[in-house]
């Protein structure tokens, strides 16, 4: 099993729900996101796009088959899981960022400081309002997420390895207003992510810099104004 | 060395700004650096490719020595050895202070990956490191009363084994001593992300460099212990071919690798230069003008004085130290997720991504930062470099050929 994404770029409608789905349910201190989206070829960040010349393209991290982050990583914090998903290792980081350096797609995110720091800047009050996933979730024994970061640490998005374990879809999946996403078995000729993948002409991102990321897209239909 | 305690207190008291500095970034987090989620590594990292690269030089001088016949070198073999390893401990303390988790620093140890360049190069830095004091113990070795030895104790001729046992490491020091730039530039060149340093010619640059700085160390040092003497003449010659030789050919592949890429044209390459040579000129100016002039003045005094090779010496590690400092800008302002928009003529937009500091008002979405280290950056950098001058000024005494 190798588990993939695939984006329909077709679908998106750009309302970031995504994004904020993600960054909800993992918990991500201020500062930091996961997953997100922007209109390639704008000048300005965050604006709706030029109709017929601009797209959504929402990124985040992209499971690469070759993940230099996975290969750079001195202790081994980065490391695949059985399905071929990336996850960091919260408790081994050292928090050396040789990963954020080694990733083309600036998906990894750092714990510049204590989150519970952070949190205050936001006047969020712990335990007032939860907010995500609350539960530590381990992998292998190794935990892959945990509701509040320590600082001085890497993380990144996980395919939402909590919900993941448990039987459903990640947050981003299953928060699609669209529903453009779809995850499933990329070494299962006939799952849903395979056919789209075969018979649209999904493309991949970068695909020069050899990561071969598991994340795939759909493009746009063009649109005559 | 005169003014031997003032100097000792001095680089205490800087010792002391660091520690303070370092205790403060470890409880509020690395959010104390200017460093940021784009801009990843910062002064830390250039700091400990410069002690790197500074680090060779004593090795590289005292290996020739037995390797090149290079006899005039003789009197500065342990000033080389107490150099390498004060720059090695130097290296090794910036990747302890640039990491988020000091206190895993042992999970290195405990679960090593193999395929990190970075554990490659803590393994041949240590041993680097333990080289060196071996070699400066076996060049030093005649000098220490039979009953004070830790090591070799039964030896009976103990010129005869010191010249003997130092020819022997001196072909494995140069190995090693190009082996840690080498492997230094792979952290760097093997990230296919970074058009800036995903180039094969890396790795003999940081050599090239290392031998250039490293001599100049060397050089510094043994003129501040024995001050200018007309017997070390020839070898103050040989070290100013040395150090400019080598800084020529740093040039020449610096300068090499950015024709190949002006030439051909690609954005995104040019783009990398843009950085350097555009937005960071005045540094660029730096690193390749103060060497020159450095070199400049060693080579056309006729009559070496303390001064000058003082002037000379700042002039080019300053300029090296530049040089590092350069490593960052082009590879972080040049994010790796450039994309020609679908369907739209202009061709590299650049995918923004999260700072991961939160500040009222601020942008947080970027593409570029103008990375300015913050005081407590520099006040560790500089407590690093005083714990390395602390170990070269506490030791000198016994680098000295009486």
């Amino acid at each position: 099993m190798r588990i993939g994404m695939v984006i329909d770029l077709e679908k998106c409608l750009g309302c970031r729900t995504c994004a904020v789905a993600c960054k909800q349910h993992n918990a991500q201190p201020p500062g930091n996101w996961w997953n997100r989206v922007f209109t390639p070829g704008s000048k300005y960040h965050l604006i709706k796009p030029e109709l017929g010349s601009q797209y959504f393209l929402p990124v985040s991290c992209q499971h690469c088959d070759n993940a230099a982050c996975e290969k750079v990583c001195p202790v081994g914090a980065t490391f695949y899981s059985k399905d071929k998903a990336v996850l960091v290792d919260y408790d081994r980081c050292i928090g050396c960022r040789y990963c954020m350096s080694a990733c083309p797609y600036g998906v990894r995110q750092f714990n510049w400081e204590d989150p519970k720091e952070t949190h205050k800047k936001i006047e969020w009050i712990e335990g007032g309002n939860n907010y995500g996933y609350q539960e530590e979730h381990k992998y292998d024994d190794r935990l892959v997420y945990s509701p509040i970061r320590e600082k001085g640490i890497v993380e990144k998005c996980t395919f939402c390895v909590q919900y993941m374990d448990a039987g459903e879809k990640p947050a981003c999946v299953r928060a699609c207003t669209g529903e453009a996403r779809v995850i499933g078995d990329l070494d299962d000729p006939n799952s849903e992510v395979s056919r789209m993948i075969n018979n649209k002409g999904a493309y991949t991102l970068i695909p020069e810099k050899g990561t071969k990321p598991k994340v795939f897209y759909l493009p746009p239909k063009r649109k005559d104004n | 060395m005169k003014n031997y305690k003032l100097i000792l207190n001095i680089v205490i008291a800087l010792m002391l700004i660091g520690v303070i500095s370092y205790i403060i970034q470890l409880t509020t987090g690395l959010v104390v650096t200017d460093m940021n989620n784009s801009y990843s590594w910062g002064l830390y990292i250039a700091g400990f490719a410069f002690f790197v690269g500074n680090a060779a030089g004593g090795m590289v001088l005292s290996a020739s020595i037995y390797m090149f016949g290079l006899k005039a070198l003789k009197p500065f073999a342990k000033i080389g050895a107490l150099a390498a390893f004060a720059n090695v401990i130097g290296a090794m303390l910036c990747v302890v202070i640039d990491i988020g988790q000091p206190f895993r620093l042992l999970n290195m140890l405990i679960y090593p990956n193999f395929s990190s360049p970075l554990i490659w190069d803590v393994i041949i830095l240590s041993s680097y490191a333990v080289l060196s004091l071996l070699y400066f113990y076996v060049l030093r070795f005649p000098e220490i009363a039979p009953e004070k030895r830790i090591l070799f104790k039964d030896v009976e001729n103990a010129e005869e084994f010191s010249e003997k046992t130092a020819k022997t490491l001196a072909p494995i020091a140069l190995l090693f001593a190009i082996g840690i730039h080498v492997v230094t530039a792979w952290i760097f060149a093997t990230q296919g992300a970074r058009e800036w340093w995903h180039s094969a010619v890396l790795a003999p640059d940081f050599v090239a460099v290392a031998v250039s700085a490293g001599t100049t160390l060397v050089f510094l040092f043994s003129i501040m212990v024995y001050g200018i003497k007309e017997e070390h003449k020839s070898a103050y010659k040989i070290m100013t071919r040395f150090i400019s030789i080598a800084f020529f050919v740093h040039l020449f592949f610096m300068y090499n690798d950015f024709f190949i890429h002006a030439w051909y044209g690609n954005e995104h390459a040019l783009h990398t230069l843009a950085v350097t040579l555009g937005d960071y000129w005045f540094v660029h100016l730096l690193e390749v003008v103060l060497p020159l002039m450095g070199i400049l003045c060693l080579m056309k005094s006729k009559i070496l004085t303390k001064a000058k090779v003082y002037r000379a010496s700042f002039f080019i590690l300053i300029g090296v130290l530049a040089h590092r400092f350069l490593i960052m800008p082009a590879a972080f302002n040049n994010l790796p997720l450039t994309i020609s928009p679908m369907g739209q003529q202009n061709g590299n937009w650049e995918y923004p991504l999260a700072s991961g500091r939160f500040m009222e008002g601020a942008e947080l979405f970027i593409t570029n930062h103008n990375y300015v280290p913050t005081f407590i950056e520099w006040s560790i950098l500089i407590g690093v470099i005083s714990t390395m001058t602390f170990v070269v000024v506490k030791w000198h005494k016994l680098a000295i050929n009486k």
